[in-house]
């Protein structure tokens, strides 16, 4: 019955990313600061430090998924977070051999994760025509604000999940 | 340990490969939705409905904490405004009742500026901040359709993009761009009305880029209100767009621009009206 959580979770935080903009005040989005919620990201980044095991890859699978969920949802351009996510957390599995997984560690991953992924998304929709500003005003308000707001939110996340991934963990089906 | 390099970089290549292929797919010029898209909206959006209600509920209550303050001052000048109305509303209501009884005389019964109403609520508005839409829980069920027009009550916000079943995702004039064009009007009196397309937002001025293709030698004054003209055969006549806010000329001279305030606020949108043309304009003729 577990692992119906992770899915559920991951359902209800694509759903929220679409209000997540709704909670900050007007006068933040007026502006021109584009802060950009990777709300589902996030939690990918804690299945796959906490929840997959040395040779599994749900995290993976998860992404490609609920990337595509994204996709579908709020831009109608389909692949570019499919793709990007999947490819974020493959890094990020490779990575976590590296360190102990705790508060840091997570911290650390999650915004190497913000990071890359925002990177590839941008250079994707720079390619395809989206994006249409200079790249150093990107940097200034989108890329580095995102990274911010993001990091605080897997630091919301972290006490939550993080004892609980690893005992769904060990009642994975093998 | 070299088979299993190669097959990542198999499994990689065929990942990009497929990333091409589908952003090519959605880029391209589809109108319709595939099922599996409309199912995946239709569930999203329903997990969206039970979710945005409480946090509009909250947002909402600590908003309105803030404009209780400036609620006395504002009581004031509605009152006096109000007042100002109530001729005008007995002056519209004349006006209307002759314009029907000369539409029957004239056996013209449906002009290019009737609609039908939908009532809809916004639900979602997407985290990705290069593309400008919002997703609303109203759909094809409803009657909605592609390329309607979407308004609020200060005026136009947008168009609908896609329609599922039960949602639909509206792009909003700030994400318009050469593909999404406007015909705009200024009214003037004696049938001198200065026409144009809006053919663009402008991010650095917050502001829809005017092109005004007849009559350029009329001066256009700060202020004056631009409404959609309902000659590009999709939206309604008469939907306010916005406010002049500055005119330019272009490099040659020519011809000039005008940058329009949007009359309705793009972020903050709650309650908004699909408008369903009741003349339909000639099919698959993009506006």
């Amino acid at each position: 019955m577990r692992h119906v959580f992770l899915p559920l979770i991951l359902l209800i935080l694509v759903a929220l990313e679409g209000v997540a903009l709704d909670i900050l005040p007007s006068s933040l989005l007026d502006s021109n600061l584009m802060i950009t919620p990777h709300w589902v990201l996030m939690f990918l980044v804690l299945i796959a430090i906490f929840y997959d095991r040395q040779n599994s890859y749900y995290a993976i699978m998860y992404a490609f998924i609920f990337g595509l969920l994204i996709d579908i949802a709020y831009t109608g351009i389909l692949g570019v977070y499919m793709f990007t996510y999947a490819v974020v957390i493959y890094v990020i599995l490779e990575l976590r051999k590296m360190l102990h997984s705790n508060i840091y560690s997570a911290l650390l991953f999650g915004i190497i994760s913000i990071t890359i992924a925002e990177l590839i998304i941008n250079v994707i929709y720079y390619v395809v025509g989206i994006m249409n500003t200079t790249w150093t005003d990107y940097f200034i308000y989108r890329l580095i604000p995102s990274v911010l707001a993001n990091a605080i939110f897997i630091l919301i996340l972290y006490p939550i999940f993080a004892k609980r991934l690893e005992k769904w963990k060990n009642t994975q089906i093998k | 340990m070299s088979l299993f390099r190669k097959k990542r970089l198999f499994i990689i290549l065929i990942g990009i490969i497929v990333l091409v292929v589908l952003i090519g797919y959605s880029l391209g010029n589809r109108s319709k939705l595939s099922i599996g898209e409309q199912f995946v909206s239709d569930v999203i959006g329903t997990v969206q409905n039970v979710i945005s209600a409480p946090v509009k509920f909250v947002t909402n209550i600590v908003g309105n904490i803030g404009d209780v303050r400036d609620t006395y001052e504002e009581n004031e000048v509605l009152r006096e405004k109000l007042a100002q109305y109530k001729g005008l509303i007995y002056e519209v209501q004349e006006i209307k009742e002759e314009n029907e009884e000369l539409r029957k005389l004239l056996d013209k019964a449906d002009s290019i500026r009737s609609y039908n109403p939908i009532h809809a609520t916004v639900t979602a508005r997407s985290p990705e901040r290069w593309i400008e839409q919002v997703t609303i829980n109203k759909g094809k069920l409803d009657g909605v359709k592609e390329n309607m027009a979407v308004i609020t009550a200060d005026g136009m916000i947008g168009k609908i993009q896609r329609a599922s079943q039960q949602t639909s995702t509206v792009q909003l004039l700030t994400g318009f761009d050469e593909f999404n064009r406007i015909s705009a009007t200024i009214s003037r009196e004696k049938g001198n009305d200065i026409f144009g397309l809006i053919e663009a937002y402008d991010r650095e001025s917050n502001s829809l880029i005017l092109r005004i293709i007849e009559d350029s030698d009329q001066d256009l004054k700060k202020g004056e209100l631009v409404v959609s003209s309902g000659m590009g055969g999709v939206f309604p006549a008469g939907l306010p767009i916005g406010k002049v806010k500055e005119v330019i000329p272009d490099q040659y001279g020519l011809t000039r621009t005008a940058l329009v305030e949007p009359a309705a606020n793009l972020y903050d949108i709650n309650n908004v009206v699909v408008v369903d043309r009741v003349l339909s304009g000639e099919e698959g003729d993009e506006e």
